[in-house]
C-alpha cells in the first residue's frame, strides 16, 4: 500500500477500553500517525501499550487538542465536559469524532478484531493437524511405559523393583505432562492476550521444543547464534506460531538429516531472526506461491499450506518483514525483521510509568 | 545383555531369543520384562545400527527367533534396519512396535511379510501373541 499523501495525524482522548481498541487497529494502518492518547486515569489500558509503540500519554488532554499538526481528535472519553472544551481549545483545521460516531467505529473496530481472532483461532486449529500424529508417537511411548510397569507392580513383591518401576512411572508421566502442557500453551485462545514486549529466544526456544513434536528431531543438528537483550512486540502467542511454522516446515524439507540454524541480530532499530535450514530447498516456480494459502507440496492430510500464510498474516500486522533465499537440494533460509523496542523489565516500566 | 548371553550359551532351553531395538530404555525393559516372564530371552538394541553389530555378533542370526523394532528412531531409522534385516536374515521374522499408528505405514509393512504392526501401548497378552505367532513362522521358515 503506497500513496504519496501526508499520514493522517489523530490524537485520542480515552484511554480506557474503547481508546485501546482504537489504539491497536491504528497501529496496524500504515498511513495513520498517532499524536498521543491522554486519559484523566494515569494507570489507564492503552497507556501501556501506547509507551509500547513510543506514542505519547498524558493525563492532560489540552496538549493533544490544541497541537496544530492534528488532522482528527477522536473522543472516547463519554465525558459530556469534553466535547464543548474540544470545541473551544482544537485548531481550526482539526476535525472531532465523538459521541455516536464514535461508538460506530468502535462498534466496527471491534467486530472486526472478533472476525480476526476467529479466523486466525481456525487457522491455527487446521495447522494444529500436522503435529497430531508426532504428538501421538511423543505421547504413546511413555504411556506404554507407565501402563506396562503398573501392571508389572501389581504383580512384583520385591521392594526395591517396584521403587524402580514407580521411577519409570513417575518420570514418564512428566514427560506427557510436558507435552500436554506445550499443547495447551499452544491452543489456548489468544483472543484476551494483549500487545506485550515480546522475549524473543524464550519464543524461539518454545518454538524449537514444541516443534519437536512435529517431527522427531533425528539427525538434525540445531545451532543458535542469538544476540542477547532483543524484545519486539506483539502477542506472544502469535510471534510463537510464527517461529513453530517456520521451525517445523524447516525440519521437514530436511528429512532426516541436516542442519537447523536459527540466528538473532539488530540494527537500525530492526531486529532480524533468520531461520535456516539445509534441507530440500524450493523451486524458483514455487517460491512465488509457497505463501499463498493452501498452497503445499507436502502429501494429503500431512499439510494444511496454512503454515506460511499465517506467517505473513501476522508478520506484517506488526509491521515486519519477511524474506525468503532459497536454493534447490542446497537448502532454504527465512529473513524476518520487525520494528525493534528497548527491551521491558517490569521494574523500569514501573519507573517510567509517568510521561509527559 | 552379558546375562542374556550367558543364558544364550548356558544351553538352557527357553521358548526363544527375541531382539528388541527401540531408543526408550524403558521401552526396551518393558519388553524384556514382558517377554521373559513368558519365557523367552531377550536381547536389547537402541538402534537400527546397534542392532544390525548385535545380529551380527557371534551366533546371534543363527540363533536369533524374532526381532521387535520401532521405526523412528536416530541414526539408521527403524524402516531401513527392517528393510536392512529382511534382506539378510529373510528367515527371522519382524514385529513393529511403534507409538506411531500410521495405517498406511502398517499395511506397507504387513505386505513386505512383517508379522504385525503393534502400537504402543500394547497390551501384554497381545505383544505375548504376537511373538508366539513370529515363533510359528520361524518353525516354518527352518523347516
Ligand atoms: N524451509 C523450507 N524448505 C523447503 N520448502 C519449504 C520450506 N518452507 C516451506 N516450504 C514449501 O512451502 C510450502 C508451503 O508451506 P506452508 O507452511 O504454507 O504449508 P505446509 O508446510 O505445506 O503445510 P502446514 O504448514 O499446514 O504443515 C510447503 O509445502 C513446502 O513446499
Ligand atoms: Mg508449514
Amino acid at each position: 500500500m503506497t500513496t504519496d499523501e501526508p499520514p493522517i495525524t489523530i490524537s485520542i482522548l480515552g484511554a480506557g477500553q474503547g481508546g485501546t481498541a482504537m489504539l491497536e487497529s491504528f497501529l496496524n494502518l500504515p498511513h495513520i500517525r498517532l499524536l498521543g492518547i491522554a486519559d484523566k486515569n494515569p494507570h489507564a489500558l492503552g497507556f501501556r501499550l501506547a509507551r509500547l509503540h513510543n506514542i505519547p500519554t498524558t493525563s492532560h488532554p489540552l496538549k493533544l487538542i490544541q497541537e496544530d499538526t492534528v488532522n482528527l481528535i477522536i473522543d472516547v472519553t463519554g465525558d459530556p465536559t469534553l466535547p464543548p472544551f474540544i470545541a473551544e481549545h482544537k485548531h481550526s483545521s482539526a476535525e472531532v469524532l465523538g459521541g455516536t460516531a464514535a461508538k460506530v467505529l468502535l462498534e466496527l473496530i471491534q467486530h472486526q478484531t472478533f472476525i480476526q481472532t476467529q479466523l486466525f483461532q481456525s487457522e491455527k486449529l487446521a495447522s494444529l493437524g500436522t503435529f497430531a500424529s508426532g504428538i501421538a508417537h511423543d505421547i504413546n511411548n511413555p504411556l506404554y511405559i507407565i501402563l506396562a510397569m503398573a501392571e508389572e507392580i501389581r504383580e512384583e513383591n520385591h521392594l526395591e523393583r517396584i521403587r524402580e518401576h514407580a521411577t519409570s512411572i513417575y518420570e514418564a508421566a512428566q514427560r506427557i505432562q510436558a507435552i500436554s502442557r506445550n499443547i495447551t500453551d499452544y491452543v489456548r485462545t489468544s483472543s484476551h492476550q494483549e500487545l506485550e514486549s515480546i522475549d524473543l529466544h524464550a519464543r524461539l526456544e518454545e518454538a524449537l521444543s514444541i516443534s519437536r513434536f512435529a517431527t522427531k528431531f533425528r539427525e538434525i543438528t540445531v545451532q543458535k547464534d542469538y544476540q542477547n537483550g532483543l524484545a519486539i512486540q506483539g502477542k506472544p502467542e502469535e510471534i510463537l506460531q510464527v517461529f513453530i511454522n517456520l521451525i517445523t516446515n524447516a525440519i521437514h524439507a530436511m528429512e532426516e538429516k541436516g542442519s537447523l540454524t536459527i540466528s538473532t541480530s539488530h540494527s537500525n532499530g530492526l531486529v532480524q531472526i533468520a531461520i535456516s535450514d539445509t534441507g530440500s530447498g524450493i523451486s524458483a516456480q514455487n517460491l512465488q506461491k509457497i505463501f499463498n494459502p493452501f498452497f503445499s507440496t507436502k502429501p494429503k492430510g500431512k499439510g494444511t499450506g496454512l503454515g506460511l500464510y499465517n506467517v505473513k498474516t501476522i508478520v506484517k500486522k506488526y509491521q515486519g518483514e519477511i524474506q525468503v533465499e532459497s536454493e534447490e537440494g542446497k537448502g532454504t533460509t527465512f529473513r524476518l525483521s520487525f520494528p525493534s523496542i528497548p527491551p521491558i523489565s517490569p521494574l523500569k516500566e514501573m519507573v517510567s510509568s509517568e510521561q509527559p | 545383555m552379558a546375562e542374556t548371553t550367558a543364558a544364550m550359551f548356558g544351553g538352557h532351553k527357553t521358548n526363544g531369543l527375541v531382539l528388541v531395538v527401540d531408543d526408550e530404555p524403558d521401552v526396551r525393559k518393558v519388553v524384556r520384562m514382558t517377554l521373559e516372564k513368558a519365557g523367552y530371552d531377550v536381547i536389547e538394541a537402541e538402534d537400527g545400527e546397534k542392532a544390525i553389530q548385535e545380529v551380527q555378533k557371534g551366533e546371534n542370526p543363527l540363533m536369533l527367533d524374532v526381532i521387535i523394532s520401532d521405526i523412528r528412531m536416530p541414526k539408521i531409522n527403524g524402516v531401513e534396519a527392517i528393510n536392512y534385516f529382511q534382506q539378510q536374515y529373510p528367515r527371522v521374522p519382524l514385529i513393529v512396535l511403534t507409538g506411531f499408528p500410521d495405517m498406511e505405514m502398517a499395511t506397507g509393512f504387513l505386505k513386505k511379510g512383517i508379522v504385525d504392526y503393534l502400537v504402543k501401548p500394547v497390551e501384554k497378552e497381545k505383544l505375548i501373541k504376537s511373538v508366539a505367532t513370529a515363533m510359528e513362522k520361524r518353525d516354518l521358515n527352518r523347516l
